[in-house]
């Protein structure tokens, strides 16, 4: 932003820079949804801590400020409300149970981009500068088959900070780690494909249209149970 | 999926942890990472494994709705 007098940046508007904004920043787009208070005491803590790392080598007092800046941004928010849900109980023993794995992190085999919005090749970039359009329209559930080599993995996601996802598929889709449980024999096997999509998306199409339909494909898999990991 | 017959666990962060309450889901394991990272840091196997072992633990054994908090061994 240009900080002319004209144009004097405000705090107001430096923080929420952060949420899709001139400084927009997946993993600190909370910031937009604090106080001008909180946010400053976000940032002396964590100047303080920084430097408290430097002299002490532990940098995890780092982190925990950041996640604890995430956890306040969050605390207010209600986008879905229940008094009770359904509770399905385990009827297979875990050892002997098929396990389904479901997960919002935006991850497709490569070859196989869902192509959102009509969009060839999306960039991650480009996610993040079309998230209204992502969440006017459906998702599109994405089949991975769980023997996918984590180097034919591809992530994309306009809601999140997809860094660590790169790095490493298995921080929210952990199929890898799944494979040796299994081998393990902690459960029977996954059912065949994983799937993932990006939950950035239309909610009211994922509750009444999409997701009653997906439920029904996987019923079809005959999974005892399902891990779910929302991003 | 749950009133389709499918029981489910939900490995998330602790920064969902109100929004979840609010869903009134069956199994709710929370842990204590960054965002986009709900199973574990990067490259951290172990951990990711434990947090894993944990959830599935919850699946087998919770016999009503039930939110845990993952803590780090």
């Amino acid at each position: 932003m240009t900080d002319t007098p004209e144009h004097k940046e405000t705090f107001e508007s430096f923080r929420k820079s952060f949420f899709y904004g001139t400084r927009s920043d997946m993993s600190f787009k909370f910031l937009a949804h604090l106080s001008d208070d909180q946010v400053t005491s976000f940032f002396q803590g964590l100047l303080a801590k920084l430097v408290d790392a430097y002299d002490s080598g532990d940098t995890a007092p780092v982190y925990e400020h950041l996640r604890q800046g995430q956890i306040l941004s969050y605390a207010q928010e209600a986008r879905a409300v229940y008094d009770t849900g359904p509770f399905t109980p385990m009827n297979a023993s875990l050892s002997h149970a098929r396990l389904m794995l479901l997960t919002s992190s935006g991850h497709f085999v490569k070859g196989d981009d869902p192509n959102p919005l009509g969009i060839e090749n999306m960039t991650q970039v480009q996610a993040e500068q079309q998230i209204k359009s992502f969440l006017k329209e459906s998702p599109a559930l994405s089949a991975i088959p769980v023997d996918t080599p984590t180097d034919r993995l591809v992530v994309r996601h306009g809601g999140y900070d997809v860094r660590g996802a790169r790095r490493d598929p298995d921080v929210n889709l952990p199929l890898q780690r799944l494979r040796e449980l299994s081998v393990d024999g902690v459960f029977a096997g996954l059912c065949d494909p994983a799937y993932s999509f990006v939950g950035a998306c239309s909610q009211v199409r994922l509750l009444k249209k999409d997701g009653p339909d997906w439920v029904q494909r996987f019923k079809a898999k005959k999974a005892d149970a399902a891990l779910l990991v929302p991003v | 999926m749950e009133d389709a017959g499918i029981p489910t666990v939900v490995v998330a962060v602790a920064a969902f942890e109100q929004p979840l309450k609010k869903m009134a889901l069956s199994r709710v394991l929370l842990t204590p990472y960054l965002m986009g990272r709900p199973v574990g840091p990067v490259g951290d196997a172990r951990t990711q494994r434990r947090v894993l072992r944990s959830a599935l633990g919850l699946l087998a054994s919770a016999d009503r709705p039930t939110m845990r908090h993952y803590r780090n061994a």
